[in-house]
């Protein structure tokens, strides 16, 4: 009887413990796979092993017979998986440099031995060298409904010199470290036409794409590392020089740890959610600076977005052998960048920080496929983090803000996508790992964060700002596609506007999203003729259309404009005249070109198409506007100090 | 007390020569002009008759010139290759020019002339080309050897700390700064050694550099600093008021480059007062009539 007590005791609370709420009172996202992990990290073998338990619920109608798993480790194994191969790199020819995983068994729920079953597979390029995804073969096809158990054991092999996993030293950043499920899209979710699971390879320049998951993991250390991760910590034991730690984490798409003897752990609060911040304790005079851009971030994204829904958030600024850590996200915890000396009119630290955390939204809550569409989470996360610096560090200062140069985020953003010479080499249909010609930053970051911004010069700040309440409230918790994100923006403008941009947006992601075309609006020329009254056999006498003026002065005057590039975007037009006057013109900006003719005593004395700015897409500023009287002293100006410097310059490195 | 009157006889020398000054610094501007004026050219030619250099009208905007696109890659090229031409005409220019001055702050130069400036020059110009050449790679060698090879090593060590290696760089660079002024004395020296013996060789007069400085390390050393920081003063003054002033007027404009020049010119009697103070204390030192210079 006390036997039976206990099995019934072990299986249904091992079971539960994986499903039942912790963090949060109600789960946030479906409960689809979970994950219990029992590791012990060895120091000297740079290794992460031991035990894990997962599960996989079959929520679609299909009969699903086998599952696939993430084993992105292994990208490190040699020089010949798929990510060296495009990043035409080697992990190095020690063995301690190499990155690996390594299933010792897999098993179901029922203790069958699914290993023989296990077969490596390469969606993506058919690399037989790249074992960055398996294919099991389940005992029994999983029906409908069906909960898939699986116990895995496991040694997982950290790089060294870190690429976003790995070690350095006794620096430890442990990422896209366990086995980890693929997602299974049943037809008609997303852009799946029949069912099957989607597992990309670890490629060199695209990320991932999990689902919701709750995460216990368990780790044993040396007790003198001090760790962090995306998970609470729920309990800690010694064990002489060893620990054990437990973690516990909720409605997360990954869980990365971190571990490092020098790691100063400071902390702090914003509304409900209690920050953690592990820096070196050199740098601890800059975790104001970090707390701040972090409780920036929570405010804005909050208010615009909508809420950050965990207690708990921990953020990594790693010290600079774990340089190759910095800058990535994994929901509830993401690393930060900085360094030691760190001027305060820079605001790298910042910008990275709030770019991370953002990412807690665009791939953490809003879970979008990362490998296939990069835009929906880099881009958009890049979008939000402009706003976030420009409006908190001033709004042309918040990249960079010294008396001497000030750099907004939103120009620095949109500066790689105009200098770009590729700008026009693929459009976003491409997945990530096949854009061309080094296009990969351009295409996930710079160039949707232009387009994001102009399409909110276009609709409004406003119902940019409900556009992205929508998708939360549609599809937090959920993965959304690039499709789905263009539907909740046809529904918003057309609640706010009618059918003031047509009967939806489509014709604007035609050709910024999915086109390859550029944006370049120019003023060709402005002419002011003089009136002459007619001379020679005219036979309808004085023309009628100068009633009511002064014809010794009167003017035909001619804005005239043309659309150079393929996209065609709405655009303002503002003219003025000599005596003052300012017209207004609203130009659908779909012609070749555009003129716009005014009669009276006025010259125009300049033109300026989108005066503010709002169409950043616009690749070349410099010809939007025309004057008859250029003002060239700003010009002079700049010139008179370069030169100065120059002799001053001279005379100092000159003896 | 040597230093002091080192220094107040060769601001008075320095004032006595400032005709040369002027030649140095018209020469100077002129050089710069030659590359600047096309530059300036160029960039108005990119802007036309666009509205956009209003976006410069306050403070520096990034955007402005991103936009340029191709033309501002050809800018830049213009600009960093004109900037090379410009610093290695400065550089011999500058030998022929010093050659001049360090003759006309000698104390029986007389007063001053167009004439003897130039004979002078044209005389010394070989040996102080040399001597320049010689101080200059001196001086990048040991940036080398005492900055970059820490930073190179530091950034290859996984053990060091942060605040260590950014105390290791800082401590490098201020013993670099300390090593600096014996250089510039070295220099100094040989120069207005050679302006007092116009015949000897141009290593004779960098040995005598060598010699002088560190025969006469200490005075020597104190009066180099206190005109390095009279110079550093004057640069901090000058940073503080040049980037900041903004005017929008081509009225504006032309006074900023009549007080920007105006600025350069003292920068450049600061520096000849360093020439003329060094070249008074070797006047007045011991060493030099063992040396017969």
């Amino acid at each position: 009887m006390k036997r039976t007590f206990v099995i019934f005791f072990v299986l249904f609370f091992g079971k539960s413990c994986l499903q039942a709420q912790i963090i949060n009172k109600v789960p946030l996202s479906e409960r689809i796979t979970g994950y219990k992990i029992d590791v012990k990290l060895d120091t000297d073998a740079k290794t992460v092993g031991g035990k894990m338990e997962a599960y996989w619920v079959n929520k679609s109608n299909d009969t699903v017979p086998d599952i696939q798993m993430h084993l992105y480790m292994n990208a490190f194994r040699s020089s010949r998986t798929t990510y060296y191969k495009e990043m035409r790199g080697s992990p190095g020819e020690d063995d301690l440099d190499l990155g690996w995983i390594e299933i010792e068994s897999f098993k179901d729920g029922n203790g069958f031995d699914l290993l023989p079953g296990m077969e490596y597979i390469s969606p993506d390029d058919g690399n037989e060298e790249d074992k960055t995804v398996i294919r099991v073969l389940l005992n029994k096809p999983a029906r409908p409904g069906d909960t898939v158990r699986v116990k895995i054991g496991f040694e997982t092999k950290l790089p060294s010199r870190i690429r976003r996993t790995g070690y350095s030293g006794d620096y430890y950043f442990v990422a896209q470290w366990f086995p980890k499920f693929g997602v299974y899209e049943p037809a008609g979710m997303r852009y799946a036409i029949a069912g099957g699971w989607n597992c990309h390879q670890f490629h060199a320049t695209s990320e991932f794409y999990s689902n919701h998951s709750v995460y216990d993991v368990t780790v044993t250390l040396p007790a003198n590392y001090i760790t962090g991760s995306g998970g609470m910590l729920i309990s800690e034991t010694a064990d002489g020089s060893m620990k054990t730690q437990v973690f516990r984490a909720e409605d997360i798409v990954d869980f990365a740890w971190t571990a490092w003897p020098g790691y100063a752990v400071l902390t702090d609060r914003w509304n409900n959610v209690n920050i953690t911040l592990l820096m070196p304790e050199e740098r601890i005079k800059q975790a104001e600076r970090q707390f701040t851009a972090v409780k920036n971030a929570l405010e804005y994204l909050g208010e615009n977005v909508g809420p950050y829904p965990w207690p708990h958030l921990t953020f990594v600024d790693p010290p600079s052998i774990g340089a190759g850590a910095t800058g990535m996200e994994y929901t509830t915890l993401f690393t930060s960048e900085s360094s030691y000396f760190m001027p305060s009119f820079y605001y790298r630290p910042e910008m990275v920080t709030v770019h991370e955390l953002g990412h807690a939204y665009f791939m953490g809550i809003l879970a979008s496929n990362e490998a296939e569409e990069p835009w929906l989470d880099e881009g958009v996360n890049s979008f939000w983090e402009v706003r976030i610096m420009d409006h908190f560090y001033g709004n042309n200062s918040g990249r960079i803000n010294h008396p001497l140069l000030k750099i907004s985020d939103a120009a620095a953003t949109r500066l790689p996508y105009m200098m770009s010479p590729s700008r026009q080499a693929v459009s976003s249909n491409e997945y990530s790992w096949k854009y061309p010609h080094g296009t990969s930053g351009i295409m996930s970051y710079f160039k949707p964060a232009t387009w994001l911004n102009t399409l909110m010069g276009i609709v409004g700040e406003e119902t940019m700002n409900e556009i992205f309440r929508e998708y939360y409230r549609k599809w937090a918790f959920k993965h959304p596609s690039g499709k789905d994100f263009v539907n909740v923006v046809n529904e918003v403008v057309k609640l706010e506007h009618g059918e003031k941009f047509g009967p939806d947006m489509n014709w604007f992601f035609d050709q910024t999203l999915y086109g390859t075309g550029i944006c370049d609006y120019k003023v060709h020329g402005i002419g002011n003729h003089r009136y002459h009254k007619p001379q020679g056999k005219v036979e309808s006498g004085d023309t009628s259309e100068i009633a009511g003026f002064n014809s010794d002065s009167l003017y035909f005057a001619v804005a005239e404009l043309e659309r150079i590039g393929e996209i065609m975007l709405p655009v303002d037009v503002l003219i003025h005249f000599t005596n003052g006057e300012e017209v207004l013109e609203k130009w659908d900006g779909k012609a070749r070109y555009k003129d716009f003719e005014y009669t009276g005593n006025r010259e125009i004395e300049w033109v300026k198409i989108d005066p503010e700015f709002k169409i950043t897409m616009d690749v070349n500023y410099i010809n939007n506007s025309m004057t008859l009287s250029p003002q060239k002293a700003p010009l002079h100006r700049l010139v008179n100090k370069i030169t100065a410097f120059i002799e001053f310059y001279l005379s100092i490195m000159l003896l | 007390m040597k230093v002091f009157i080192s220094l107040q006889t060769g601001f008075l020398r320095s004032l006595r020569s400032w005709k040369g000054v002027l030649m140095v610094w018209l020469i100077l501007f002129i050089l710069v002009s030659v590359f600047m004026y096309p530059f300036r050219s160029s960039l108005g030619s990119a802007f036309g008759t666009s509205m956009i250099t209003e976006k410069l009208a306050g403070e520096f905007d990034i955007a402005v010139f991103t936009d340029l696109g191709s033309t501002m890659k050809s800018l830049l090229s213009f600009f960093t290759a004109g900037f090379l031409i410009v610093y290695l005409t400065g550089f011999i220019i500058n030998a022929f020019l010093t050659g001049g001055l360090f003759n006309s702050l000698r104390k029986d130069s007389g007063n001053f002339s167009y004439q003897e400036f130039f004979r002078a020059g044209s005389k010394n110009f070989l040996s102080f080309l040399v001597i320049s050449f010689i101080v200059t790679l001196i001086i990048y060698f040991l940036f080398g050897i005492i900055l970059l090879v820490p930073i190179s090593i530091i950034s290859f060590s996984e053990t060091i700390s942060e605040k260590g290696s950014y105390i290791i760089v800082i401590c490098a660079l201020a013993f670099f700064l300390m090593i600096l002024p014996i250089l510039f004395l070295v220099a100094d020296y040989a120069r207005a050694g050679k302006a007092a013996n116009e015949n000897d060789s141009c290593f004779r007069a960098l040995g005598f550099g060598f010699r002088q400085t560190f025969g006469e390390l200490k005075s020597s050393y104190i009066l180099m600093l206190f005109l390095i920081m009279a110079q550093i003063a004057l640069g901090v003054i000058i940073l503080l008021i040049l980037p900041a002033w903004r005017p929008v007027k081509g009225g504006g404009v032309f006074l900023l480059l009549i007080i920007s020049q105006l600025m350069f010119y003292f920068r450049l009697l600061l520096k000849t007062w360093r020439y003329a103070s060094v070249t008074s204390l070797m006047e007045n030192s011991s060493l030099v009539s063992k040396e017969n210079f």
